[in-house]
Order: C-alpha cells, then structure tokens, then sequence
C-alpha cells in the first residue's frame, strides 16, 4: 500500500501537468511532505501562504453561516494552474493536498479525479 | 551502533540537548519534563507526552482502527518494536494514512515537550520505541515547528494554562452561534477535562484542539479551571462521554518501565 512518499509521487507521475505537490496541515501551515517545485518554486512557503488562502476561505463560510465543506479550490494563474484539495478524514483532520500544473499540459478534469484518488490513501 | 553519549547533559534545555544529540547521530530516548523524544540515528522518529493522546488513541477514537485491531498490533507487534508494520500488513490501515497520523501525533508531544523547554532529564541510548519505524523527521525541523505553533497559539491567547489545566466554562456567556469544531470543543468542556483529554473525546489532533480551546478563551467563554476545584464541579454534563476504554499511556509507561528492565 501507498505511503506517503509514493502518494505524492503518484500526483507528479500520473497527473498530467503536475510539477510539484505539497501535504499540508492548515491548521499549523507546515508541510507534512513535499514533492517537486525545485530553486524556483519554494513549496514549504507556498504551503504556508496557501493555508491563509484556506483558513481565509473557512472563515469567509463561517460568517456566511455556511454548514457545506470545501472539497476544493482552484487557483489560475496565465500559466499555472494551483489545485487545494481538502483531505476528509473522520473528524476534520485539517490537511489539504496542494497541487501545482503547468497550465499547457494538464487536464483540470483528470487532475482532480486523479487527486481525489491518491487522497483516498492518505484519510483516516 | 550505540555510543554512550553524555554531551547532550551540559545543556540547559532539552531543545539544546536534542540537538547536540542529533549532530552526533544518536539513537535512544531523551526524557524531558513533560514526555519523551525518541531519536534514531539523530533523527526524531516519535515523541510522547501524556498531555497528548497517543496514536493509538487517535486512530481508535476516530475509528480508522478498531481497538480490539489496535490491541492486536501492539501484542503481536509490541516486542519487535514493529506495531506500525502489523498495522499495515494486516491491511487494517493504509500506509500513508499510518505515517500522517503518527506525524500529527508526533509534533503534538513536541510541542509540549519543547514548549516547556527545561533541561532535560535524562537519556537512554539504544532504546528504541514500541511502535517501530513510521517516519523520521530532523530535530531542528521539530524544533523550529514547536517554536512556531507556540508563537500562534500565544498570539491568539497568551495563556499557556490553557493548554494543561483542566477546563471550565465561564458562567453566563452566550455560546449559540458558534462555528463546527469550536462549538463541538465547547460542547466538551465540563470544568473536569484537561485539552489533551478534549481532543482525545474528539479524535481530533491536540493542537487543532488548543487552537480551538484558546479561541474560546480570547472570546471570554473557556478558562483554566482554578486547581483547587471543588470536589463537584458544575460542568453541564460530566462525564457524559463514556470512558470504557482502557488508559494507554498509563499502559504504555508500564510496558516501557517492563522492557526497560
């Protein structure tokens, strides 16, 4: 069975598109793991920076009175595409799946069926 | 492997000490005041505090494992240091799903261990933990992080108690409209139950719990019970949780204290 390090591998490898993928706690803003992104892309900020863009959203959905839950947030850029998926897990384990694309190759649909799949591994 | 080491024992708190025993590659337990680090080749592999629940209590609560599958890990598992493994290979928990929790629960016990940094206590070298290999993590990433996580929970309400002592709720607040988790802490609070026993009730992480617990604090509905509690204490529903487990860091520090000898 997958672990973590072979999970986030299979976001980079089956994923069309994917160049680099991130397991973040929103709670605290610290990557579990981190695959990919390289000198140019710095994903331990890029975590923390997205769980203000998470946390802002909860908080936005709490004001609103809104009792839904986020399954995800797509943010595009001109050449990027930044996938924030929300791992489930019983009792709100407070992680999300961040996943960067390269615009040109991904397939949006693909990518997020495929996420929801590799996520399946690491709920509890 | 093991070389006796004694450096770490200059060191006045038990930050320091890890990491002097990190620079020498170190395996064994660290003991600080409030729980225990377990390195493996400099690396920290698990920490335990019993201001925290451990994994097993976390993986049973929330029912990812069942505890009679839990039990079941630990004997079979316990005396090969191998209870992550049977976990998996039993097939009754996703690999990826073992290592994020075990990270949760490990940075949890950091966190107080090294929030209340004193000088540690004492090390054990070779000892190694009952749980067996899951994931390592550098000392100064748990470090750093430690440091980190008090400084947001300072900055919501600079209350260290809050983390510890047990909770009550403060008399004549209005708690109606408040968000998911928070209302379900509250919900939890009963002028009995410390946080570590809150998030324990919840199957939810300690420190999603303390974030919560002093939120709820800032907003003037939660306090630090006082220590002297009266012998009844006037929470609303005590013990309305049934406690039908049994306490596993109570049996977790005996089965040490046993393969110790």
């Amino acid at each position: 069975m997958a672990n973590l390090e072979t999970s986030l591998k299979e976001c980079l490898s089956s994923i069309d598109g994917a160049t680099a993928v991130a397991l973040v706690d929103y709670t605290s803003g610290m990557a579990l793991g981190t695959l990919g992104g390289g000198k140019d892309f710095n994903l331990e900020v890029a975590a923390a920076g997205n769980t203000d863009v998470v946390r802002s959203k909860l908080r936005t959905m709490e004001h609103l009175g809104l009792k839904d839950e986020i399954e995800d947030i797509l943010i595009t850029l001109s050449s990027q595409y930044h996938m924030i998926r929300l791992l489930k897990g019983r009792g709100g384990n407070g992680l999300f799946l961040y996943l960067v694309l390269d615009a040109g190759r991904a397939n949006l649909a693909m990518a997020r069926h495929q996420l929801r799949r590799i996520e399946n591994e690491l709920e509890v | 492997m093991t070389r006796v080491t004694t450096t770490w024992a200059t060191h006045g708190t038990t930050s320091d000490a890890l990491g002097a025993l990190a620079a020498e590659g170190a395996t064994g337990a660290l003991s600080g005041e409030r729980g225990i680090v377990y390195l493996s080749a400099g690396r920290v592999v698990h920490v335990e505090s019993a201001f925290t629940p451990d994994l097993g209590a976390l993986l049973t609560r929330s029912g990812a494992v069942p505890p009679d599958g839990w039990w079941d890990a630990v004997d079979r598992g316990g005396t090969q240091h191998r209870v992550g493994h049977r976990l998996v290979d039993s097939g009754r928990l996703a690999a990826g799903a073992l290592e994020v929790c075990h990270l949760g629960a490990l940075f949890d016990a950091a966190y107080f261990v090294l929030a209340h940094d004193t000088r540690a206590r004492r090390f054990r070298p070779g000892a190694v933990h009952w749980l067996g290999p899951v994931r390592s993590v550098p000392v100064d990433v748990v470090v750093r992080e430690s440091g980190r996580r008090r400084e947001l929970l300072d900055r919501i309400w600079p209350d260290p108690a809050v983390d510890t002592l047990p909770l009550a709720r403060v008399p004549g607040t209005d708690s109606d409209e408040l968000p998911g988790r928070r209302g379900r802490t509250l919900a939890q609070v009963d002028g009995v139950r410390t946080a570590a026993e809150i998030a324990s009730a919840l199957a939810c992480r300690t420190y999603h719990t303390l974030v919560e617990l002093r939120r709820l604090a800032a907003d003037g509905l939660v306090r630090a019970a006082p220590p002297a509690a009266p012998p009844l204490p006037p929470g609303p529903e005590p013990r309305a949780v049934a406690w039908d487990d049994p306490d596993t860091a109570l049996l977790r520090r005996l089965r040490d204290a046993l393969e110790a000898l």
